[in-house]
């Protein structure tokens, strides 16, 4: 029983981390474009859904929780999902339009630095988000009234299938779509696609709009499946762990960005065994922070193994092959 | 008055740590190109060992000495193992490659020495006063350390055999192996002496923040960026600069403007020099 709700608590956090990694798919699979700071659009659409569907400060149900913060809007939670997705893509439209047109390493830089800056900016401001207390009693979608308390983790699961399955089918559609194709010639060869007409910041503008957007969306997912919010969730590997699954997954590909953060979860996760390791005992006892650590420096290891040695990933990304008169002129 | 001018000495202070560091920073970024994030990780891997020796029983200055050989072998290791093989590949591998190796090197620091903040064995040392004025003692001689290892290098990179060979290399390395300069060694060497700056700047920063976190190379990373950017990325004297302008800006806007934020002042001042002058006050060769 244990391990079944270990399980479907690991599905839907790697489903989550699914939807995180398609909207780097966007970003950096289909646009090329190094984005360093991912993690920011994720804690602004949490943040966002949190406080637009908690009760608001002083009702009722507000006294009921026991609630300590200061601003709740009390709408339903579909409308703050919705709700985060656009704050999401707004902070992305805001990076985007001043950055974008960033080579390589300097986009990954200032997206780096603009995400510390937002999660500076969390961290501080406690009226909004009550800082490193972080904020209890998000409301859950349907608990309660419907669905008890030993049920639920299973109907948060099949809302979260849904929810990435609608999300997958739109990024498959969008990925073969004409958008997705100027897209991939912008990552390819920037002047040559420029030469041809295609508008390149523009496309890259949108791309990372709706990356930000998607990831808006995860935020939302993220935070109602715990109930819980606050600031130290949203660190930077968060980045990082996102950019793995989608490297690991191939990158270029949807599905493999899915598959990619399911296999990587199943991974990462699984060393929460090692708590139970006999050997490693006498390590943890004197240093409590030795097992979470060790999880850190197997994340790192991967990454560089993925790049090093597996740089196309589970599902590598299929290009439609050249037209036939190409190879024609190249057996002649 | 005697407020602004304390303001100053710690924003020099800071200044220099982060001067030191860009300097190490644009070194090793001069010959190879990217940007290293697993750079600051040698920071708190020098403060961390610096630590050890001192509970070995040698003095700090000795201690220090003893964590820059370490950390400098360590770097050029480092770079054999993960760097070298992958040169070739483009940005993007060596790039996500120095941030799988920092969570790596900040987690064997966390595994091996815990992550409850511990502090160097400083002397209690009483502050200068020039009439009004008080003067803390660490933070000028972090300044005197900083300005006379940049000295050191500035003196290596213009007037020895190698520095010229880092130089040329730097400026153009298919002209410098044609040139008959065995390029490999000169990386090697390079490694080392930004590895070992960068464990010298780990304990500059363990004094002038009085504690040691495992997390402090990573969260002082992007402030080293900050200050790289700002001067011109790959030159160590627009590193200088620009460090200069970042740890006084930390320090103002913490002081005049809000407290809380501290590093975020630079992050702002990084985002604004990427956007305004993406190439840096100076010229990205040395």
């Amino acid at each position: 029983m244990a391990l079944t709700a270990f399980l479907v608590g690991l599905l839907t956090l790697a489903l989550i981390y699914g939807v995180l990694a398609l909207g780097l798919h966007l970003q950096f699979g289909l646009a090329g474009m190094l984005n360093f700071g991912h993690v920011a659009f994720f804690a602004v659409g949490a943040f966002t859904s949190a406080l637009l569907s908690l009760p608001p400060a002083g009702s009722e149900a507000y006294l009921a929780i026991g609630g300590q913060y200061q601003l709740g809007f009390g709408l339903p939670v579909p409308l703050a999902f919705l709700a985060a997705g656009l704050a999401g893509g707004l902070l992305a439209l805001l990076i985007g339009s001043t950055s974008v047109r960033l080579s390589s390493h300097y986009l990954a830089v200032a997206t780096f630095a603009m995400a510390e800056i937002v999660r500076s900016v969390l961290t501080n401001e406690a009226w909004l988000t009550r800082g490193q207390f972080g904020i209890l009693g998000v409301p859950q979608p349907l608990r309660g009234e419907v669905f008890g308390a030993a049920s639920y983790p299973y109907v948060y699961l099949a809302l979260t299938v849904v929810v990435v399955a609608l999300m997958l089918a739109l990024s498959v559609r969008l990925t073969a779509s004409p958008f997705g194709r100027a897209l991939r010639a912008v990552r390819e060869d920037e002047t040559a696609a420029r030469a041809l007409g295609k508008p390149s910041p523009g496309l890259k503008l949108r791309a990372f709009a709706l990356g930000g957007v998607v990831a808006g969306l995860a935020g939302s997912l993220w935070t109602h499946s715990l109930g819980i919010i606050h600031v130290g969730q949203f660190v930077p590997i968060i980045t990082f762990q996102v950019w793995l699954a989608l490297l690991l997954g191939g990158r270029g590909n949807p599905v493999g960005a899915v598959l990619g953060a399911v296999v990587l979860m199943a991974i990462t996760e699984g060393t929460r065994f090692l708590d139970s390791v006999p050997f490693l005992e006498p390590l943890t006892r004197r240093n409590p922070s030795f097992v979470p650590s060790l999880r850190y420096v197997i994340i790192g290891l991967l990454l560089i193994a993925v790049v090093r040695f597996f740089p196309r990933g589970i599902l590598p990304e299929r290009l439609r092959p050249p037209p036939v008169e190409d190879r024609r002129g190249d057996t002649a | 008055m005697s407020a602004l001018l304390q303001t100053l000495i710690f924003g020099l202070a800071t200044g220099a740590v982060i001067s030191l560091s860009a300097v190490g920073l644009s070194l090793s970024y001069g010959v190879t190109r990217f940007i290293n994030f697993s750079y600051g990780e040698l920071l708190t891997l020098g403060a961390y060992l610096t630590l050890v020796a001192v509970s070995f029983g040698l003095s700090l200055p000795l201690a220090t000495l003893v964590g820059m050989v370490v950390v400098g072998v360590v770097g050029v290791l480092l770079a054999r193992l993960f760097f070298d093989p992958i040169l070739s590949r483009g940005f993007l591998a060596l790039l996500v490659t120095s941030v799988g190796l920092a969570f790596v090197l900040q987690n064997f620091v966390r595994m091996s020495f815990g992550s409850t903040p511990t502090r160097f064995p400083l002397p209690l040392m009483r502050p200068w006063r020039l009439g009004e004025l008080i003067v803390p003692k660490v933070p000028v001689l972090v300044i005197a350390i900083a300005l006379v290892t940049m000295l050191g290098v500035h003196l290596l990179l213009r007037f020895t055999r190698m520095g010229k060979m880092m130089r040329a290399t730097s400026d153009n390395a298919a002209l410098a192996r044609a040139s008959g300069i065995v390029t490999a060694r000169v990386l090697a060497t390079t490694w080392f002496l930004s590895a070992a700056i960068a464990a010298l700047g780990g304990v500059l920063l363990g004094m002038t923040q009085l504690s040691l976190q495992p997390i402090m190379g990573w969260s002082f990373l992007l402030v080293v960026f900050a200050a790289v950017l700002l001067g011109g990325i790959g030159n160590p004297y627009g590193a200088m600069l620009g460090a200069l302008i970042v740890g006084l800006g930390i320090e103002l806007g913490v002081a005049y403007i809000a407290p809380d934020y501290g590093y975020a002042f630079a992050f702002a001042l990084l985002v604004v020099v990427l956007l305004v002058r993406p190439s840096g006050l100076l010229k990205g060769t040395f």
